[in-house]
């Protein structure tokens, strides 16, 4: 059994059902001609080896009980915006949800990570009818969600090369690069985002 | 600091470029204007100091040649009449300065230590509030960094420098734009840029003004 022991099939149905609560959110904003939310949605259940990783490096034990309440990303789902402003329609639309309650947000955005990362975190506790690592049921679920803009996406994926890349001779100077380029992106977004409350003003 | 220095007295360019030298700048000395042209082709200099009376070229023909070969280099004319005209000439022909001859050598000195304080602190970085803007890396920083396009860069340097004071969108045209192409409509979207811009690294700098201006920079 991996680290998730018995609750595996129920991190999947948790994030199956947090997808679609998300599609609906959209489908409302769409059925109301308004832009849509997102430009696309992707979600996983974190790989149990990356599970035990995380344990390690956090220094919590490999338990199912560790990966389950100490780690909040077992379930993970992110949504990727076209536009700044997009990402604070989502916001608005989940903090008012009811099939779910935030316990967490870290702004990223406003307050971007030395190496130039950007997104906006948040830590859903999310109840479904399963069992859950307390014994409670309906038992209660953590779910990440990640919001960012095409281009904080890219950034992001492009970083993820230089982290699990262990043989780069020069990390330093592709660390500056990467800030450079974060701090570019994030340029083009404000841009955008002001282009576009320009077309709207008329 | 590399100069080029085109003396064709002989005893007066050895005095120059010794004194040059000994103030721990590069000196390629030439005695005449056609060599001056040659040599400015193939290296780059900070300083071109050119005599106008010279053979082979005069100092005139040969700042006009340097000037029409794109090359845009600080240009100082060492010029040996008192002529009001001369000096008028040389400035227009794309001299950037000039000394009337005879000299000090204090003074020449002293023009090249203002020179250099002046490319140095155009490259330093400019403060206001909680606002850092690098002109060379074009970002700006306060709790976050964020890139700026040239314009944007020029506007915040013009708009820090001049803290707290009104300024018209013509002057800030004037400024950023120079001679290029723009309008106020050019200076009022660089302008919401960078209000986009201030906000999204949290900085408490505030652009004041509406649409046709005038704007200024305050805390």
């Amino acid at each position: 059994m991996s680290i998730y022991g018995p609750y595996e099939q129920s991190l999947s149905a948790v994030l199956t059902r947090v997808e679609q609560e998300i599609q609906q959110l959209n489908q409302q904003t769409l059925d109301d001609h308004q832009p849509k939310l997102y430009e696309h949605l992707i979600g996983r259940v974190k790989d149990p080896d990356s599970m035990v990783e995380k344990c390690h490096r956090k220094d919590y034990p490999v338990t199912t009980y560790a990966a389950l309440r100490q780690c909040h990303d077992a379930v993970g789902v992110r949504l990727v915006c076209n536009f700044i402003s997009d990402i604070t329609r989502c916001l608005k639309q989940i903090r008012q949800a009811d099939w779910c309650t935030v316990v967490k947000e870290k702004d990223y955005i406003t307050n971007a990570k030395p190496n130039g990362y950007r997104s906006y975190h948040l830590i859903l506790d999310v109840v479904a009818q399963f069992e859950d690592v307390d014994g409670h049921q309906p038992g209660h679920f953590y779910v990440e969600i990640q919001l960012r803009t095409i281009a904080m996406d890219s950034w992001a994926s492009l970083e993820h090369e230089l982290k699990y890349k262990h043989n780069i001779k020069n990390p330093e100077r592709i660390g500056k690069e990467l800030k450079r380029c974060a701090d570019q992106l994030a340029s083009c977004d404000v841009q955008m985002q002001t282009i576009r409350q320009l077309i709207q003003e008329g | 600091m590399r100069i080029l220095l085109a003396e064709d007295e002989e005893q007066l360019a050895r005095v120059l470029k010794m004194a040059m030298t000994s103030s721990d700048y590069t000196v390629d000395a030439v005695d005449n204007g056609q060599k001056a042209v040659d040599l400015a082709k193939e290296n780059a200099y900070d300083v071109i100091i050119l005599d106008i009376m010279m053979p082979v070229k005069d100092g005139i023909t040969a700042l006009k040649e340097i000037r029409e070969s794109g090359n845009q280099t600080y240009v100082i004319m060492l010029t040996a009449m008192a002529e009001v005209d001369d000096r008028v000439n040389g400035l227009d022909s794309g001299a950037d300065d000039y000394i009337t001859k005879p000299f000090s050598l204090k003074e020449l000195l002293a023009r090249l230590r203002s020179l250099e304080r002046r490319t140095t602190t155009s490259k330093q970085a400019l403060h206001f509030d909680d606002l850092t803007l690098d002109s060379e890396e074009q970002v700006m920083e306060s709790s976050n960094s964020i890139s700026l396009t040239r314009e944007e860069t020029q506007m915040l340097a013009y708009l820090i420098r001049n803290a707290g004071k009104p300024l018209s969108p013509v002057a800030i045209l004037d400024n950023v734009w120079g001679n290029e192409k723009a309008d106020e409509e050019d200076v009022w979207i660089n302008i919401s840029y960078l209000r986009q811009k201030l906000s999204s690294i949290q900085s408490h700098a505030q652009i004041a003004g509406e649409k046709g201006g005038p704007y200024m920079l305050k805390e």
